[in-house]
C-alpha cells in the first residue's frame, strides 16, 4: 500500500518516511538505515540511491508501514510543496489539543 | 494451489480451461459460464465432466436448469476485496438450493473465510492459509445474527428457543 | 438503553480474540499491510498522519455514564486526554498505538462496546436522531429498530466487502436531525393505519458527488425491513461499480441506473427472496428489543419550574444557555440539552478525560443515566428536569462545557483537516477557530441565528460541507491551503447540496468574508425571525456570493 505523494525528480534531494508499524509514530529513515523518530537524524538520498533504500524500506512491512519520498533540502530539512504536511507529521498538530480552551 | 474442503486437505481433481484453449479434453474440468452453458449439452458425448467456473459479474440464475447434475461451482475472487462472490453463493445455496461443491478460488485469504463459509462454500483454493489457519478462522464465532448459507440458527432466534 | 445478553457479549468477546490475532499476525510480518489494512479499517483503525487512529461505534450515539467512564479511562491511558466525537455519532482517538489497540477493545467489551466495522467497505455504524425517545415530533423511538440493524448489520457475511463504505440512518421525527437524505440508506419511520413501517431513501451521500437520496419506497412494513434492506444490499453488492473508488458508492448505481430501474431490481430481487432465505425476526425479539428502550421513569412534574425561572432570572449568561440550548421534551417539566463541544477558541468535537467524567456524572445525577452524540458534533443529555438545569448548568461550566451555542454560527461541523487527517488538503481546526473569535461576541450570534457553517478539509466532506449552510471545503493549490465557500446546503428534510460561490480564498480572507455573507443577511432578512437559510432562498445567491468577493 503506497500513499499517493507527488513525484519527485531523482535529483531532488529526498528523505524516507513511514510509520512505525507497532506504534504508528512517524519514523524516517536514517544514512545508515536505521528508522528512526529523531528528525535530526534523517539521511538524504538522490537518484538510484533513494530508490533502492525505498525498495529495502518497502520490504520490511513489519517494521514500517507505507514508506514514501519527501522532499527535503540538501541539508535534510523539510522542503516542496508538502512541507505543511511534513511539519505536522514530524511536530504534530498546529492547535493546542487536550485541553479546555479558556 | 492447496485446496481445502471440508476441514481437510484434499487433492485437486479439476482444471479449469480458459476459453481459448482446445476444449476438447477429458476427465474434469471447468471451463467459463457463456461456454459451460453452450457445453453442457454435448458433455455426455466426450470423456468429460463438466463443472463451472464464474466470474463476479456471472449472473448465478443461469445455472438453475443445470444445478441438479452440476458437481462443482467454482467462484472466482479476482481480489480479495472484490465482494460479489458472497451474494452469487448465497443465491446458488439458499435461493437455489445447490448442494454440490462450492469452490472459493482466485485471491482467497485466511480473514475471509469464514465469511466465504457463512457465504456457502465448503472448498477454499488458497495460497495463503494452511489447514490450521483455515481451521482457526472458522472457529473464530460462536454466533451469528443473520442467517445464511452456513445455515446457523440466528442468535436473534436463538434468544427464543426454549429448551425442550 | 439496550444491554447485551450472552450472544451480543460473545460475538464482541470474540471480535477482541480475532483482532489481536490479526494485529500480532501483522506485527510479526504474516499479514502485509495491504491484507491487513480492510480487517484494520472494519474495525476501525486507520493509520492518520502521526499515529493510529482508533473509531469506536457508539451505536445510534447511545451512550451511558459507564460507557463514558470507561472512553475517558482509555483517552488517559492509551491516548493524550481526550478523545474527538464525529459527525457519525462515534468518538476517534487520534494517538493509540497498533500494539495497544486489542487492549483498547478488550476494555471496551467490558462495557458493551467495540469498534466493529466503523470504517471499510462494510456497513457502518448506524446513526439516528440524537433526541430519540424524548422528542416530541416522533412518531415512535426510533433505537429499537437501530438496533436491530446493527445486530443485522454485524458482521453480515455477504456485505464485508461492498464496493464502498455504507451508510445507515433512521429517523422518525418530521423535522429530520439524522441528515438521512445524504446517507446511503435513510430510513424514516411512518405509522400507517396503526402499523409502523420505513420510508426508505436511497443513494444520498456527500463526499466527490454529493447527491440528495432518492425516495425508493413509502412504506416498508416493519416485519419486512431487514429483507427489504438485504435486497437493496445485494443489488448495490452485485452491481455497484467497483473499477473507480469514486463512482463506487450507492449514489451512484441509483443515478447511473435511474431511479426506476434500480427500484426494479430491488423489487425483483426482494421477490425473487424464497421463504428459506427471509430474515423471519421473531415478534417476541422485535419485542424483546424495543422493551429494552422503555422511555425513563420520569416523574410528573408542572410544566413551568420555579427554581428555574428564578435562576434565569437570577444568571443572564444561564438564560442564554437555556434559550439556546434547550430542546422541547415529549413530558411536561423535562427538557433535552445540548452540551456544546464547540466552546470558542476550541476543537470541534473533542471532549478531555476530565469533561467526559464531568458529563458522565451529570447523567447519572440529573439525566437518568442516558446521554447521546449528536451528528454536529455535541452531546445531549436527553431527560433533564427542569428544575435541575440551574445545578446542572453550573458543573457544566466549571468544565467548560456550557457554551451556549447550538445552532448558532459557532457551532461548527469541523473535521479533523491537515492537522490529523492523511487525505487531507488543507487544515479545518484553525479555519474553524479563526471564525469562531469573529463571532465570539453571544450577543451577535444570537442575533444571527440558526446557522451552520460546515468545514471540510478535502473532498471526502467528514465535514459535511455540502450540506452546511455555508460550506467550506480545504483545497491545496501548489502546497497553499485555499478554501471554497458554497452555499445554500442544508441536511434536514428540505435537504440540498450547496453551490460552489466562486474562486476559493486564502485562510486569511475567510473570516471576513463570512462575515461579510453574515452581514449582508443581516441587512437583508425580512426580521430576525427569518433564518439565515430561508433570506438565502428568497433571494437567491447573488448579493451573498458578491459579499464574499466585495474585497476584491
Ligand atoms: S474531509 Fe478530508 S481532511 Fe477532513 S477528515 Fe475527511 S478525509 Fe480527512
Amino acid at each position: 500500500m503506497t500513499s499517493v505523494r507527488p513525484k519527485l525528480k531523482p535529483e531532488t534531494p529526498k528523505a524516507i518516511t513511514a510509520w512505525d508499524t507497532a506504534s504508528g509514530q512517524t519514523v524516517w529513515l536514517s544514512a545508515d538505515g536505521q528508522w528512526t523518530s529523531d528528525m535530526t537524524r534523517l539521511g538524504v538520498f538522490t537518484g538510484r540511491a533513494a530508490e533502492d533504500r525505498l525498495n529495502e524500506a518497502r520490504a520490511q512491512e513489519h517494521l514500517v508501514t507505507d514508506p514514501y519520498f519527501m522532499e527535503v533540502t540538501a541539508a535534510g530539512t523539510i522542503a516542496g510543496r508538502e512541507t505543511l504536511r511534513e511539519t505536522i507529521r514530524a511536530q504534530g498538530p498546529t492547535v493546542p489539543y487536550g485541553e479546555v480552551p479558556r | 494451489m492447496p485446496l481445502i474442503k471440508n476441514g481437510c486437505v484434499v487433492d485437486n481433481e479439476w482444471t479449469f480451461i480458459d476459453d481459448s484453449t482446445d476444449p476438447d479434453g477429458t476427465g474434469l474440468v471447468t471451463v467459463s459460464l457463456p461456454r459451460y452453458l453452450q457445453d453442457v449439452t454435448r458433455e455426455r458425448t466426450r470423456n468429460v465432466t463438466l463443472g463451472v467456473r464464474l466470474t463476479p459479474s456471472d449472473d448465478p440464475d443461469l445455472l438453475l436448469p443445470h444445478l441438479d447434475h452440476l458437481p462443482l461451482i467454482e467462484i472466482e475472487f479476482p481480489k480479495y476485496t472484490d465482494g460479489r462472490g458472497y451474494s452469487l453463493a448465497q443465491i446458488l445455496r439458499r435461493r437455489h438450493g445447490y448442494t454440490g461443491e462450492l469452490r472459493a478460488v482466485g485471491h482467497v485469504l485466511r480473514d475471509q473465510i469464514l465469511y466465504m463459509n457463512r457465504s456457502g462454500f465448503d472448498a477454499f483454493e488458497t495460497a495463503r492459509a494452511d489447514l490450521s489457519q483455515v481451521l482457526e478462522a472458522l472457529s473464530e464465532h460462536s454466533a451469528y445474527y443473520q442467517p445464511a448459507a452456513d445455515g446457523h440458527p440466528t442468535v436473534f432466534a436463538r434468544r427464543h428457543l426454549r429448551p425442550d | 438503553m439496550y444491554r447485551y445478553d450472552e450472544f451480543d457479549a460473545a460475538i464482541v468477546r470474540e471480535r477482541v480474540d480475532q483482532f489481536r490475532g490479526q494485529v500480532s499476525r501483522r506485527l510479526d510480518g504474516t499479514l502485509l499491510e495491504d491484507e491487513f489494512k480492510p480487517l484494520r479499517l472494519q474495525n476501525g483503525v486507520y493509520l492518520q498522519l502521526h499515529a493510529y487512529m482508533l473509531r469506536v461505534a457508539i451505536p445510534y450515539g447511545q451512550l451511558d455514564p459507564a460507557k463514558l467512564r470507561r472512553l475517558a479511562d482509555i483517552a488517559e491511558r492509551y491516548d493524550r486526554g481526550y478523545g474527538h466525537f464525529t459527525t457519525r455519532q462515534n468518538i476517534q482517538f487520534n494517538w493509540v498505538g497498533l500494539k495497544d489497540i486489542p487492549d483498547v477493545l478488550q476494555s471496551l467489551s467490558e462495557v458493551e462496546m467495540h469498534a466493529i466495522q466503523t470504517s471499510g467497505n462494510c456497513i457502518r455504524n448506524v446513526t439516528s436522531d440524537h433526541f430519540a425517545g424524548a422528542a416530541q415530533d416522533e412518531v415512535m423511538d426510533p433505537r429499537p429498530w437501530c438496533e436491530i440493524i446493527r445486530q443485522w448489520s454485524t458482521f453480515h457475511p455477504e456485505f464485508a466487502f461492498l464496493p464502498r463504505k455504507f451508510k445507515i440512518a433512521v429517523t422518525a421525527a418530521e423535522d429530520d436531525r439524522a441528515a438521512i437524505r445524504v446517507h446511503d440508506i435513510g430510513l424514516h419511520i411512518r405509522r400507517r393505519d396503526g402499523q409502523i413501517g420505513f420510508e426508505v431513501h436511497v443513494g444520498g451521500g456527500q463526499g466527490r458527488t454529493p447527491v440528495i437520496a432518492t425516495k425508493l419506497n413509502d412504506f416498508v412494513p416493519e416485519t419486512e425491513l431487514l429483507d427489504y434492506l438485504e435486497a437493496i444490499m445485494r443489488v448495490y453488492n452485485r452491481f455497484g461499480r467497483r473499477d473507480n473508488k469514486y463512482k463506487a458508492r450507492i449514489k451512484i448505481l441509483v443515478t447511473e441506473t435511474g431511479a426506476d430501474e434500480f427500484r426494479r431490481l430491488v423489487d425483483t430481487e426482494y421477490a425473487a427472496k424464497t421463504d428459506a432465505e427471509k430474515i423471519a425476526l421473531p415478534q417476541a425479539e422485535i419485542d424483546r428489543i424495543h422493551a429494552y428502550f422503555a422511555p425513563p421513569d420520569l416523574t410528573r412534574k408542572p410544566a413551568r419550574s420555579q427554581i428555574l425561572e428564578t435562576a434565569q432570572a437570577a444568571n443572564p449568561a444561564f438564560q442564554r444557555w437555556i434559550r439556546v440550548n434547550l430542546h422541547p421534551h415529549k413530558q411536561a417539566g423535562y427538557a433535552s440539552i445540548t452540551i456544546s463541544l464547540k466552546p470558542i477558541g476550541g476543537l470541534a468535537g473533542d471532549a478531555t478525560t476530565a469533561q467526559m467524567r464531568v458529563v458522565a456524572k451529570l447523567a447519572e445525577e440529573y439525566g437518568h443515566d442516558d446521554i447521546r452524540v449528536t451528528h454536529a458534533q455535541n452531546l445531549v443529555l436527553p431527560h433533564v428536569a427542569l428544575d435541575d438545569l440551574p445545578a446542572l448548568y453550573a458543573d457544566l461550566d466549571g468544565a467548560g462545557l456550557a457554551t451556549a451555542n447550538e445552532g448558532l454560527v459557532t457551532d461548527m461541523i469541523v473535521c479533523p483537516g491537515l492537522d490529523y487527517c492523511n487525505l487531507a488538503n488543507a487544515r479545518s481546526i484553525p479555519v474553524g477557530q479563526d471564525i469562531q473569535q469573529t463571532f465570539a461576541d453571544p450577543d451577535y450570534q444570537e442575533d444571527i441565528g440558526r446557522l451552520h457553517i460546515n468545514i471540510s478539509g478535502c473532498i471526502n466532506a467528514c465535514g459535511h460541507h455540502h450540506v452546511g449552510h455555508i460550506g467550506i471545503l480545504g483545497v491545496d493549490r501548489k502546497g497553499e491551503e485555499f478554501y471554497q465557500i458554497s452555499l445554500g446546503g442544508r441536511a434536514d428534510h428540505h435537504a440540498a447540496i450547496g453551490d460552489i460561490a466562486g474562486r476559493a480564498l486564502s485562510r486569511e480572507e475567510v473570516p471576513d468574508a463570512i462575515k461579510r455573507i453574515i452581514d449582508t443577511y443581516r441587512d437583508l432578512r425580512t426580521s430576525a425571525a427569518e433564518p439565515f437559510i430561508e433570506t438565502l432562498n428568497r433571494l437567491g445567491h447573488t448579493p451573498f456570493k458578491e459579499a464574499i468577493y466585495a474585497a476584491d
